[in-house]
C-alpha cells in the first residue's frame, strides 16, 4: 500500500488556507456628521460644525424651546433677551464659566431656578416643565457646544461608582 | 499480497498510519481552534477584559454570558443577535462616548432594547455574527445599517404623527406636503389639500403668456449675485413651491399659448370711484401711503419682499402666500383690484382672507404694488409673442396633461391623469437590486439612490418626468428621512398594531360664526381644536382666556402683545358686526371645561393682596426677567400692560397653577406657587388696565350676561 502523501499534504494545505480564509473587513471611513442624530453650528465660528447624538440633539430642541431667549444673541423670533436682563446671563456656549461647573449644581440650578443656588432669581425653575431625562440632555448639549471645550475629568468619579 | 503476510503490519503501514493519526488530530485541532477564533468570540473576550477596567466589574461580570446572545421577538419578526458583541448596550454606566464600540450603551430612548431589538430601527442583518454582515447588504442580506443622521425615519415607519423628538422627519413630512409631492405620487400619511398648486382655470385674466413663459422657464424671480436668497437668516434657493421643468423652446410656446388663454371663470371687475381716484391720483404722496398701508395691514405676515442690504439679499416676511417683490410686473392691474376684494371669487380654495377695504385704500395699496413692486426687465429675456396659433393651444394642452401639470393645478375640463408618478409608499422598504441606477456613479444603495434622485432626477433615469427641485443640504436630508420612513404595510401583525395614527383634527364651525371665520380666513394662522395653521396663538381656549371687550377691540385693531414678533395678525378692517360676531362665538364656545367661565367677585381682589402680588412678581419670582409692565421689562412672553383689561381672572389663577395644562408647548415654566400666592399674583396682573383705552362701539356686544360672560 503506498503511502497517501499527496492526500495527506493536499489535506494538510487546504486545512490551512481554510483559517486563512476570513477576511478583516477594512474599516469603514465614516463621515462624523453623516453618522451623527443632529449637528449644530459652532457658536464662535461659523465654519465648524459640532456634530450631536442622540441625547445631545434631544436637548439641542428643549434649549431652542426653552432656553434660548435668555441664553444666545439671537433667537428664533429675531432679538434676545439677553442683554435685557442684570445680572447678564452667560451664553450657553460659554465654557469658560460653565464648564466649570459640576453635572449636579447645572442639575440643580435648571431644575430649582437661580434663587435656589444663590444666583439671580431671574432664572427660572424648570423642574417642573423638563423630566429629569430632559435636563440631563440639556446639560449635554451644553457640554457639546462649550468653548473652549468641556473636558470631563480625567478621572470620572461619582458618575461610575458602584454605591 | 500472500495470504500470511496478511494481518501484519509493516513498518510502512505503521508510518503511514502514525501520519494520518497525527494528520487526523491536527484537523480535529483546527476545528476549535477556528471555533475559538470567530468574530463574535473575539469581542466576547475583549469585553470581559474591557470590563475588568472598569470600577463597576462585578455588576458587569455578573451580566456576561459566554455565548451567543439573541433578542427573539416572533411577533415583530425580529431575531436580533446584535447584543452578542454589543453587550453593554443596556448597561447605565457604559452610557459614555468615551466607552469604546461595540461595548457603549445605547441612549435613552423610549423603547427598551429587549422588547424591541435592534432591526426594526437600525436595519441590518439580525441573525448575522459577523461585523460585516451584520452591518453592510451582502448579495442574499441586502438591507444595511441605517446610518443614524437618517434613523428618524424608523420612529416614523410607527409613529405617523409628529413627534417632538423627531425634528428632521416633521420637517422632511412638511416639505413633502408643502412641495405638493403628492399630487403627483402616492406618499401615505401627507397632508392632502384641497387645492395643491394654483387653480389656473383664469389665469389669462390676471397674467400675460409672457410671464407665463418666463416663470415656466425659470421659476424664480428673485435672487442675489450669487443666486441665492436668505430666508430668516438661512441661506435658501429661495425655493419657490413651483419646481423647474425642463422644458423645450417649443413646448414653453406652446404651453404658454395654452395657460394665456385660459379665462374660464374671470374675477368681477370692480371700479374704484372716480372721486378717490381724482383725488389721489396727482398726490405725490399716493405710493408711500400705498406703502404705509401696506404695511399697516402686516401684508408681511404671509408675503415677503426681497431687501438687499450690503450685497445681500433677504426675503423679509412670512411664506404663506407667494413672495411679492416683482408682483407688479407681473399681474393685471383690474385682476389685482378684483382679488383684493374677493380672493375666493378667483380661487375657491385660497387662503388669502377678504380684507374690508375702503376705495381709498384700495386704490393707494394696488398703486404702491403696481408702481414700486416691479421689475421693468423681468421679461426682457421673453421672445416677442405672437397670438397663439389653434395649434400651439392644442399641443400645449397635451402637454399640460403629459408634463404633470394637471397633477396640481386644476383647469376646468381638463383632467389629470391618475397615478402620474410612482407609488412611493414602500420605497423606504426596498432593497438596492430593486432601484434602477442607471449610469449614475453614486454608491449602491437606497439613501444614495433617493438623494441622487431629489437633487437632480435624470441623474438616476434620463426620462424622468420628475422636476427639478432646488433643495439646501438639511431639507435634501429631510426629505431622505420622509421617504426612508415610507415602508408601506408593516410585515407583521404585531407590528401593524404599533402604529400610531396621524390625528385629522376637525373644527367645523356652523351659522354666523362659520361664515366671518371662513372670510377672514382665521385658520390659515390660528389653530382651532387642534386644527389649522402654527403661525399664531391656538385659540381652543381663547374665550376662557380673553375678555370678551378686549376680543372686540383686538380684532377691530390687533395691537400685539409680544414686542419682538415680526410676523403679526394683519390689520383686516373687520366691521363693528363681524368683530362683534367673532368675539361672541369665541367667548361663549371656544371655553376650557377645566375654567370657570364665571366673574369673579371683584371684592375679592383686596389693595392689600394687589401690593402682596407686585412684591411677589417684582422680587420674589422676578417676572419682568421675561414680562414687560410699563416699558421695562423682558421681551420673552407677552407684554402684561393690559393683563387686567385682556385676560379673564379664572385664566390667570388657572395659568399660574399649571400653564402646560392650558397650553402643553408653552415656555412659561411651571412654578411651585401657594394657592395665596396665586390669589395675590392674578390681583396685582388685575389692577394692570395701562394699554389703550378701549373703543366704545356700539355692537360690541350680543352676548346676554346672564350666560356668566365677562362683557
Amino acid at each position: 500500500m503506498k503511502p497517501p502523501v499527496g492526500t495527506t499534504a493536499f489535506l494538510v494545505i487546504s486545512l490551512i488556507g481554510a483559517c486563512g480564509c476570513r477576511q478583516n473587513a477594512e474599516p469603514r471611513k465614516v463621515d462624523p456628521l453623516l453618522a451623527a442624530y443632529d449637528s449644530e453650528p459652532d457658536w464662535n465660528d461659523s465654519q465648524k460644525v459640532v456634530p450631536l447624538n442622540y441625547e445631545q440633539a434631544q436637548g439641542k430642541r428643549i434649549f431652542y424651546q426653552q432656553c434660548v431667549w435668555c441664553h444666545a444673541d439671537a433667537t428664533p423670533a429675531g432679538p434676545s433677551n439677553r442683554s435685557n436682563l442684570n445680572p447678564v446671563p452667560p451664553l450657553l456656549n460659554d465654557g469658560s464659566i460653565l464648564n466649570g461647573e459640576s453635572y449636579e449644581y447645572l442639575q440643580n440650578i435648571i431644575s430649582l431656578g437661580g434663587g435656589a443656588v444663590g444666583k439671580s432669581a431671574m432664572m427660572p425653575p424648570y423642574g417642573r416643565v423638563l423630566a429629569e431625562e430632559e435636563i440631563r440632555s440639556v446639560i449635554a448639549f451644553t457640554r457639546a457646544i462649550a468653548q473652549p471645550p468641556y473636558q470631563p475629568s480625567s478621572r470620572p468619579g461619582s458618575q461610575y461608582s458602584t454605591k | 499480497m500472500p495470504a500470511e503476510e496478511m494481518g501484519k503490519l509493516t513498518n510502512r503501514m505503521r508510518l503511514t498510519l502514525a501520519v494520518s493519526s497525527l494528520v487526523f488530530l491536527a484537523v480535529l485541532a483546527i476545528s476549535p481552534i477556528k471555533d475559538w477564533r470567530r468574530e463574535w468570540k473575539l469581542y466576547k473576550r475583549s469585553y470581559l477584559r474591557f470590563a475588568q477596567s472598569r470600577p463597576d466589574t462585578k455588576r458587569l461580570i455578573a451580566d456576561y454570558s459566554p455565548s451567543i446572545d439573541q433578542i427573539w421577538l416572533p411577533d415583530m419578526n425580529v431575531t436580533d443577535r446584535c447584543t452578542t458583541c454589543h453587550q453593554g448596550i443596556t448597561q447605565p454606566t457604559l452610557r459614555d462616548a468615551s466607552v469604546p464600540q461595540p461595548f457603549e450603551a445605547h441612549r435613552s430612548i423610549p423603547h427598551n432594547v429587549r422588547d424591541w431589538g435592534c432591526t426594526p430601527c437600525h436595519r441590518g442583518q439580525g441573525p448575522a455574527t459577523e461585523v460585516a454582515e451584520a452591518h453592510e447588504s451582502t448579495l442574499a442580506w441586502e438591507q444595511p445599517i441605517l446610518s443614524i443622521h437618517f434613523i428618524q425615519a424608523s420612529c416614523g415607519t410607527c409613529h405617523l404623527s409628529d413627534l417632538p423628538q423627531t425634528p428632521q422627519l416633521t420637517r422632511g413630512r412638511q416639505l413633502l406636503a408643502s412641495l405638493n409631492c403628492q399630487g403627483c405620487h402616492k406618499l401615505p400619511g401627507i397632508e392632502m389639500p384641497a387645492m395643491r398648486g394654483p387653480e389656473l382655470s383664469s389665469i389669462g385674466t390676471k397674467v400675460t403668456r409672457e410671464w407665463i413663459y418666463k416663470w415656466l422657464k425659470e421659476p424664480r424671480t428673485v435672487l442675489d449675485k450669487d443666486g441665492n436668497v436668505t430666508v430668516n437668516g438661512y441661506e435658501t434657493g429661495e425655493e419657490p413651491r413651483m419646481p423647474k421643468f425642463r422644458l423645450t423652446e417649443d413646448e414653453l410656446l406652446n404651453l404658454s399659448a395654452f395657460l394665456g388663454g385660459q379665462k374660464a371663470q374671470p374675477p368681477t371687475l370692480y371700479t374704484i370711484s372716480p372721486a378717490v381716484v381724482a383725488r389721489w391720483s396727482k398726490n405725490p404722496e399716493l405710493t408711500s401711503q400705498g406703502e404705509l398701508r401696506f404695511r399697516q395691514m402686516f401684508c408681511s405676515t404671509c408675503h415677503s419682499l426681497a431687501v438687499t442690504r450690503a450685497g445681500e439679499t433677504k426675503l423679509i416676511g412670512g411664506d404663506i402666500g407667494p413672495e411679492l417683490t416683482k408682483v407688479g410686473s407681473k399681474v393685471n392691474p383690474a385682476w389685482l383690484v378684483a382679488w383684493l376684494r374677493d380672493p375666493e371669487s378667483y380661487l375657491p380654495h385660497t387662503s388669502m382672507p377678504r380684507y374690508g377695504w375702503s376705495d381709498e385704500d384700495l386704490y393707494k395699496v394696488t398703486q404702491y404694488i403696481e408702481t414700486k413692486l416691479v421689475d421693468p426687465d423681468l421679461l426682457a429675456s421673453v421672445p416677442k409673442l405672437d397670438s397663439p396659433t389653434e395649434e400651439q393651444i392644442q399641443s400645449g394642452r397635451r402637454l399640460f396633461l403629459e408634463k404633470g401639470c394637471a397633477s396640481c393645478h386644476a383647469i376646468a375640463g381638463v383632467n389629470p391623469q391618475k397615478d402620474f408618478g410612482p407609488d412611493l409608499s414602500g420605497l423606504g422598504r426596498k432593497n438596492a437590486s430593486e432601484l434602477e441606477f442607471g449610469t449614475a456613479k453614486i454608491p449602491h444603495n437606497l439613501v444614495a439612490y433617493i438623494q441622487a434622485k431629489l437633487e437632480d432626477p435624470i441623474a438616476v433615469n434620463l426620462a424622468a418626468r420628475m422636476p427639478q427641485y432646488n433643495w439646501n443640504q438639511a431639507d435634501l436630508d429631510a426629505v431622505t428621512t420622509a421617504l426612508l420612513s415610507m415602508k408601506g404595510a408593516l410585515p407583521t401583525s404585531a407590528l401593524q398594531k404599533l402604529v400610531v395614527p396621524r390625528k385629522e383634527a376637525v373644527f367645523r364651525p356652523t351659522g354666523a360664526f362659520a361664515e366671518v371665520y371662513e372670510r377672514y380666513k382665521c385658520y390659515t394662522c390660528h389653530k382651532f381644536n387642534g386644527y389649522g395653521g402654527d403661525l399664531a396663538p391656538e385659540l381652543t381656549y381663547e374665550g376662557s382666556r380673553a375678555q370678551h371687550q378686549w376680543l372686540v377691540d383686538f380684532l377691530k385693531s390687533p395691537q400685539t402683545l409680544r414686542p419682538t414678533l415680526i410676523l403679526r395678525m394683519p390689520q383686516l378692517n373687520m366691521s363693528d358686526n363681524d368683530a362683534a360676531t367673532l368675539a361672541d362665538y369665541i367667548s361663549m364656545v371656544l371655553q376650557n371645561p377645566a375654567i370657570n367661565p364665571v366673574k369673579p367677585d371683584a371684592n375679592e381682589f383686596s389693595p392689600a393682596m394687589a401690593a402682596l402680588g407686585q412684591q411677589l412678581y417684582e422680587v420674589k419670582y422676578q417676572c419682568q426677567s421675561c414680562h414687560t409692565i410699563g416699558g421695562t421689562g423682558g421681551y420673552v412672553g407677552p407684554n402684561l400692560n393690559n393683563a387686567g383689561r385682556w385676560l379673564t381672572a379664572a385664566w390667570i389663577e388657572a395659568w399660574l397653577k399649571d400653564p402646560q395644562a392650558l397650553v402643553p408647548d408653552t415656555i412659561e415654566p411651571r412654578r411651585n406657587f401657594t394657592d395665596q400666592e396665586i390669589k395675590a399674583l392674578t390681583a396685582y396682573l388685575m389692577t394692570l388696565q395701562a394699554g389703550i383705552a378701549p373703543q366704545k362701539s356700539a355692537t360690541a356686544s350680543r352676548v346676554g350676561t346672564a350666560r356668566g360672560v365677562s362683557p
